[in-house]
């Protein structure tokens, strides 16, 4: 598979889950890409750096999301 | 003049433990004041604020602070808690309160025109309040706001050569005892290892793709200083397999009253006269020792190192040559099912860098494992009591070990594969029938 | 205030990006003595308590002397404790793993002076700047979490119980006389983000009620999947809910299944749990991580539950205090805590701390509960 591929696979996937939900634990977005962990991270550390996905972090918790989706960035005065 | 009465924290400025109200106050009066003239870039009166929201938590008996999603600076998935107050209006310059987490260096040496650069780094851009350490380990700056964290963190790696720290679902930063650095009884060089995963995974440690945090902490011995064994997920404890080595004109130094025992721990109570009997050796665990005239003597064999005679005569007995160390893997605190211990899963294995064998043989087909197949949120010890020992075992690819046990299982209980029972599980009904009426 | 740039530009964020460059190497903060001696140590020895000798194969000696510090700390104590140690120690020095400061001087007539500098330090309240201590058979500092200065679930403060626990303690700290060290450790709830678990006396914040729900909000500030997910015991599920005229998305939380963790508050503040009577602490004792004579072992619940009594948490200090006064009157040489309990048996334990055993302090959780119930005949009256 290829980046744009991956990349394909998590927008799309992300983007239909946007209405129940919008921050995905990194295991979900391996499923998305439909590789091993260790693969899939190459593909979501670049999407990261291009602003395609940005983190969220419970404390203890990441998780990651669509840049600037989600109730919680209002709540937390982050928009 | 104060910015907030805090008429409850005034009591805890009494009193010989060091005040960290006074501290705090200390810094407040500094920083409104300013003698050297710094542009702060974050409100003058944020330690002001601090004590002042602090006060109010005192009164009410509940927290002020909510939390934030942010996790660090860009491209980097830890390193930075979102902090903010519930009360913004009145505590404007705490409205906004985030953590940075700085690596700390193996064993916590510090030279000070380090810390004086840390130090000038956040007075300038953050509150000036720190943890001297966090509980995993690293250097805490407690208190900035969000346009100040990449200028920190451009600053650190820049002028610094620091980095940020680990949270979230990282490898969290590692930490390390004194070790061999000024420890007799470090069985490795536990900075050496510490710092070496640490470059090693630094991807692991930034960049999140585990299923939750993972700890790695390395005890130079069985005393356990960092308590490894309790909160990290591999724990690394230096061992060794030959034999105590003992320096008997020592032994009866001890006897004879000239060293003190245990170092002179028990210095503050009338102990009576040292009894080596009723002090060392009835205290072994295995009964391993025992007087031979004026020879101290011991069964190796059947020693479990377990350190109590070393820490009682350090002048007299010394660990062993053949040095190394064992992996404990899966402690954590009780949520959710309970506190878990970390269970052997390694009993000895060589600590010499480039600790390929550590890198390759253990972690990593461990994190494969637990990347794989743990739940989300679920901690390495979890998915260990979930899946079994023995799955563990398979993992690692390594026998199966009594040490790895306290005892065996008292279930018969055993979910035997069909490979491994002969002739395997088809069988053909009719041949059974032929002697077997229905 | 103007803002100052450090470089950065926020428009190129990777442009001259450092990252990955890991924590500063150990070495580079050796002072020479341990950089010369490192892996050649003989042996050491408490001179008295707070101060160390460790004598090298070389026959060189490094003294240290300990001190004790909270661990929240200013970055003016920092650069005093840098002031000490450039005029004492040619600008070396380090903590300990629970919290103390160690200076090291490569002398022996370098310590007093040293000591007496330390001790002569004071806050204006008039509490020690740097106790010296720590060290061998006493009470060393408390390791603990951040609590009400900084933390969203905490169920109590942290550097305030500990400021009054140690100033009850303070003469344990600088003295020898426990029967083995004694651990004391504290968490501000139960997700014990400093572990407190295996401490020989734990202290640890409890939340008693569950989260209230703010359903006028709760769906527009969070999200709802999100919130039901964080509950580690599945006490949270999804409802509509009547608000004034209309109907709301919302949840719905079992309250007897709630175990008070606080992880549906991080993902939803929608649904704070922190209470005045509901938060408090829960003291727990006997634990150890040491090899050293019994295994490591977990701490146990031996007061379900004390008020957060702030400023000075009186009764949390007492209880502890009591139990220490206890375990050193009656505990043999070398042995912990935990260890003591188990020879006298815990109902002795309780009677000798004068301690009220509860219905709360028996197990009910999951499958170890049964393995903590007494199977045999072997207890005393």
């Amino acid at each position: 598979m290829d980046y744009e591929e991956a990349k394909n696979l998590v927008v799309e996937g992300l983007t239909k889950k946007q209405k129940s939900k919008s921050k995905f634990y990194f295991n979900d977005l391996a499923k998305l890409i439909g590789e091993k962990p260790r693969a899939a991270k190459k593909y979501v550390n670049q999407m990261v750096t291009e602003g395609i996905l940005e983190y969220w972090s419970s404390g203890s918790t990441s998780m990651y999301g669509l840049p600037g989706t989600g109730k919680q960035a209002a709540a937390e005065h982050e928009d | 003049m104060a910015k907030h009465e805090t008429p409850m924290l005034d009591e805890l400025v009494s009193g010989p433990w060091p005040s960290f109200v006074d501290d705090l106050k200390q810094l407040a009066a500094h920083r409104a004041k300013n003698e050297d003239n710094i542009e702060y870039q974050i409100p003058v009166d944020v330690v002001e604020d601090l004590l002042g929201i602090l006060e109010l938590s005192f009164k009410h008996g509940r927290t002020h602070w909510k939390h934030g999603g942010i996790v660090g600076v860009f491209g980097y998935g830890g390193g930075v808690i979102g902090r903010y107050c519930d009360q913004p209006q009145n505590f404007s310059g705490v409205a906004h309160f985030h953590t940075m987490r700085v690596a700390q260096p193996g064993g916590k040496f510090y030279k000070t025109d380090y810390l004086k650069q840390l130090c000038d780094l956040w007075d300038l851009r953050g509150s000036g309040v720190t943890n001297m350490h966090g509980s995993t380990g690293d250097i805490i700056f407690l208190g900035t706001t969000t346009p100040q964290l990449e200028e920190i963190f451009y600053e650190l790696t820049h002028n610094i050569n620091q980095d940020l720290g680990g949270s979230g679902s990282n490898l969290r930063t590692p930490a390390d005892c004194i070790g061999q650095a000024r420890c007799e009884y470090a069985c490795y060089d536990t900075q050496d290892l510490c710092y070496d995963l640490t470059q090693e995974y630094q991807d692991e440690l930034h960049r999140p793709a585990f299923p939750y945090k993972f700890k790695f902490k390395f005890d130079g011995c069985p005393n356990g200083c960092v308590a490894s064994i309790a909160r990290s997920d591999l724990s690394f404890i230096g061992t060794w397999k030959d034999d105590i080595k003992i320096d008997q004109e020592a032994v009866a130094a001890y006897i004879g009253g000239e060293f003190p025992p245990n170092a002179g721990a028990h210095s503050g109570r009338d102990w009576g006269a040292f009894d080596i009997q009723k002090e060392v050796i009835d205290n072994c665990p295995t009964e391993c020792m025992w007087m031979d005239g004026k020879q101290l003597k011991i069964d190796d064999r059947e020693c479990n190192r377990c350190m109590h005679c070393i820490n009682v005569m350090p002048r007299a007995l010394r660990i062993g040559d053949e040095r190394g160390l064992s992996i404990l893997a899966g402690a954590k605190a009780p949520i959710l099912d309970g506190a878990q211990m970390g269970t052997l899963i390694v009993p000895f294995i060589e600590a010499v860098a480039p600790y390929t064998k550590i890198k390759e043989e253990v972690i990593e087909p461990i994190w494969d494992w637990w990347m794989e197949e743990g739940k989300n949120r679920e901690r390495l010890g979890e998915l260990m009591k979930r899946q079994g020992l023995q799955r563990v075992i398979e993992v690692l690819g390594v026998d199966p070990d009594p040490r790895m046990v306290q005892e065996p299982r008292s279930n018969p209980y055993v979910f035997w594969k069909e490979d491994e029972v002969e002739g395997g599980w088809e069988r053909d009904i009719n041949e059974f029938r032929k002697h077997h009426q229905r | 205030m103007a803002f100052i740039s450090s470089g950065y530009n926020p428009d190129k964020p990777m442009e001259n990006r450092i990252s990955d460059i890991g924590p500063r190497k150990y070495d580079e903060f050796y002072p020479p003595v341990i950089a010369k001696n490192k892996g050649k140590w003989l042996y050491h020895e408490y001179l008295k308590p707070g101060v160390i000798v460790h004598v090298a194969e070389s026959g060189d000696e490094v003294f240290t002397v300990r001190v004790g510090g909270a661990r929240l700390m200013s970055t003016l104590l920092i650069r005093e404790i840098c002031e000490i140690a450039d005029k004492h120690c040619d600008g070396y020095c380090r903590w300990t793993t629970r919290n103390n400061v160690e200076f090291m001087v490569d002398s022996k007539d370098k310590v007093d002076p040293l000591v007496k500098d330390l001790e002569g330090r004071k806050f204006p309240g008039g509490s020690f700047k740097f106790p010296v201590g720590g060290t061998g058979s006493g009470i060393t500092n408390i390791v603990h979490t951040q609590g009400w200065l900084h933390c969203h679930t905490p169920a109590t403060d942290a550097s305030g119980p500990v400021k009054a626990v140690m100033d009850e303690l303070f003469a344990d700290f600088q003295d020898h006389r426990m029967p083995a060290h004694l651990r004391v450790s504290l968490a501000c709830c139960l997700n014990m983000c400093g572990a407190v678990h295996c401490s020989d006396i734990a202290i640890l914040g409890y939340h008693r009620k569950p989260p209230m729900l703010d359903h006028e909000y709760l769906d527009k500030m969070c999200e709802i999947p999100l919130a039901i997910s964080a509950c580690p015991t599945a006490a949270i599920r999804p409802a509509k809910v009547e608000f004034g005229d209309k109907k709301v998305n919302s949840v719905a939380v079992k309250n007897e299944r709630c175990m008070f963790c606080g992880n549906c508050y991080t993902m939803c503040p929608s649904m704070p749990l922190a209470d005045t009577e509901g938060d408090g602490i829960v003291i727990m004792a006997g634990g150890k991580v040491s090899n050293r004579i019994s295994a490591p072992k977990f701490s146990k619940v031996v007061v379900a539950f004390i008020p957060n009594e702030a400023p000075r948490w009186p009764t949390t200090a007492k209880t502890i205090k009591s139990m220490v006064e206890a375990y050193a009157k009656d505990a043999r040489k070398y042995e912990r805590l935990g260890d003591w309990a188990e020879r006298i048996g815990w109902e002795r334990f309780f009677e000798k701390c004068e301690l009220d055993f509860t219905h709360h302090l028996i197990d009910d959780f999951r499958d170890p509960a049964y393995y903590t119930w007494r199977q045999s005949t072997q207890f005393k009256f």
